[in-house]
């Protein structure tokens, strides 16, 4: 994935030999992991990955037992001293009895930058509701609130926790708008999720976790075939299943009614094949395994 | 230390109405009701002290050990929330916050020593400039150890647990202390019990300003020590917090 463009403009975060347990778990197993300035990664994985306990470590916010974190080349606590990081943490952390306003002044005005929290709250789309208890907020205003004080420091690395958890489809829409605003401007973003339609939408990069490691690591495109190919239908009248898995490329099929279904591994050398062996087969189609498949297949049952 | 911080976490302990009615407006009432009963034409306790000044140094101390322990203690429900791990994402260290915790909590245990003391002057306290001095000003120096220990039930509370232990310790703390009974007219048994809680010292020191015979030394020994005490046991929870997060 490193090209020699991102070697050189350095690393936004840099994860070496990450190791993190609690106890009898290894949360986090020996993480890898080099982002460069400008990408937008996501950390995916099933509950239990090691999703959180990695972006905690990341954020200085827990130590790891072993290995290093570099932010900018500097300690998760230096760049977070010097602003660099902003973090949207996991669950609601608002204090009812203060109005939106308070919140993000209070964070502002710790950063130094009281000046920010006007034009942050405006991007952010929450002036309006500037003067209401957080206690009072719908779930979706928490979220854009929690947005904004990870924004208020103007970070060049934003790092979001399972940003649009229980946001429904049109606010996570709007959110995800408001995010691209922000990375349109060059800015790095790691963000853990476990949907994977948002993975696919929003990211340049997949690290796909599981058990506390890294497994995939890749474009989606990349991840997707590492993970199982493609899949071709066809209707192939007369064929029988010995004559279909006999194709090249072919890692597993399914036949039913002269229908079939079979998983690539390499969709060219199996189409080819098939059209000069069974010149009848008609209505072929030829797909891109989704994430959500790629995901299923290399997460195992732990993704249910 | 930034102080807009300060300012916005006086602001919003101000705008807490449980806040307001336990530690402000409830020793001011209970003043004005005790007066009332007992502090007729100059009364005085068996020791000599004056009634009505006694009353005063009591509810005042009071509502400012309430104010500067439940102020303390809200840390507990900053952490149990999670808005300390934002916290934790600004250049403020844990040290620092902590420091401004214990100044919000001694900020907000002065203003019902002012209440109470000017309810004082139209009930007819009589003190000299001196007196008021030191009375205003050691009453809110005694309520430090009251911030310190506010500041650890804060390390040890959960969100849930905060208000029942703030709420009973105030309680406990009033009662045994001498502050709901004057420590002057209860067996010496009882006083003994007194004794031990920082309350009857915080009353002590206020006492300081007029009693017959004051016992400053002591009750800055018997504070000291609260504060100290609780100042170790808040330190070695922070420790072992940040060492384990």
């Amino acid at each position: 994935m490193t090209t020699t463009a991102t070697v050189q403009a350095g690393t936004a975060v840099s994860l070496t030999g990450l190791h993190k347990r609690y106890g009898d778990l290894r949360a986090v197993d020996g993480i890898d992991l080099t982002i460069a300035p400008g990408e937008v990664v996501a950390l995916l994985g099933p509950n239990g990955a090691g999703k959180s306990t990695t972006v905690d470590m990341l954020l200085g916010l827990s130590r790891p037992d072993a290995g290093d974190v570099r932010i900018f080349g500097k300690t998760p606590r230096e760049a977070v001293r010097a602003g660099v990081i902003g973090a949207m943490l996991q669950k609601d952390n608002l204090r009812a009895n203060a109005t939106v306003r308070e919140t993000i002044e209070i964070v502002a005005t710790l950063h130094g930058k009281p000046g920010r929290v006007a034009p942050t709250m405006a991007t952010v789309g929450i002036t309006d509701i500037a003067k209401q208890k957080c206690g009072k907020l719908s779930g979706g205003q928490k979220q854009r609130v929690r947005f904004a004080l990870a924004m208020v420091s103007d970070p060049d690395l934003l790092v979001l926790d399972e940003p649009t958890v229980a946001m429904d489809v049109e606010i996570r829409r709007q959110f995800w708008r408001s995010m691209r605003e922000y990375t349109d401007a060059g800015r790095t973003v790691l963000f853990a999720t476990h949907y994977l339609e948002e993975a696919e939408e929003y990211a340049d990069r997949v690290v796909l976790l599981r058990a506390g490691r890294v497994i995939a690591d890749g474009t989606v495109a990349q991840v997707r075939s590492a993970a199982s190919g493609r899949t071709l239908r066809a209707v192939v009248p007369d064929a029988t299943e010995a004559q279909l898995a006999a194709l090249p490329g072919v890692t597993s099929l399914e036949l039913r009614d002269g229908r079939a279904v079979l998983s690539c591994a390499d969709s060219d050398a199996t189409v080819r094949a098939l059209l000069h062996r069974h010149p009848e087969a008609h209505d072929i189609e030829i797909a891109a395994v989704n994430l959500e498949d790629a995901f299923l297949a290399l997460t195992g049952e732990d993704a249910r | 230390m930034n102080f807009r911080y300060l300012a916005i976490e006086a602001r919003l302990v101000l705008r807490n109405s449980r806040f307001t009615v336990f530690t402000v407006v409830m020793p001011s009432v209970l003043f004005l009701i005790y007066c009332g009963l007992w502090a007729k034409n100059g009364a005085t306790y068996p020791d000599g002290s004056p009634v009505a000044a006694s009353l005063m140094v009591a509810m005042a101390g009071y509502g400012s050990m309430g104010a500067a322990l439940s102020t303390g203690a809200q840390i507990a429900m900053e952490r149990g929330i999670g808005w300390q791990r934002q916290l934790r994402l600004t250049p403020m260290s844990g040290v620092t916050y902590m420091l401004t915790k214990g100044l919000l909590a001694m900020l907000m245990a002065f203003p019902t020593i002012a209440l109470v003391s000017l309810l004082g002057v139209i009930q007819g306290v009589e003190l000299g400039g001196g007196q008021w001095f030191r009375l205003i000003f050691g009453l809110w120096l005694a309520a430090a150890p009251f911030a310190v220990l506010g500041i650890m039930i804060g390390q040890y509370a959960t969100v849930d647990s905060l208000q029942p232990i703030v709420s009973g310790l105030m309680m406990v703390l009033g009662l045994l202390g001498g502050m709901w009974i004057p420590a002057q007219i209860v067996p010496d048994w009882m006083q003994n019990i007194m004794k031990i809680t920082p309350t009857y010292w915080l009353r002590e020191v206020g006492q300081a300003a007029f009693a017959p015979h004051p016992v400053l030394g002591t009750a800055a020994a018997v504070l000291g020590g609260y504060a100290v005490l609780a100042g170790l046991l808040a330190a070695r929870r922070y420790v072992t917090d940040t060492a384990r997060v």
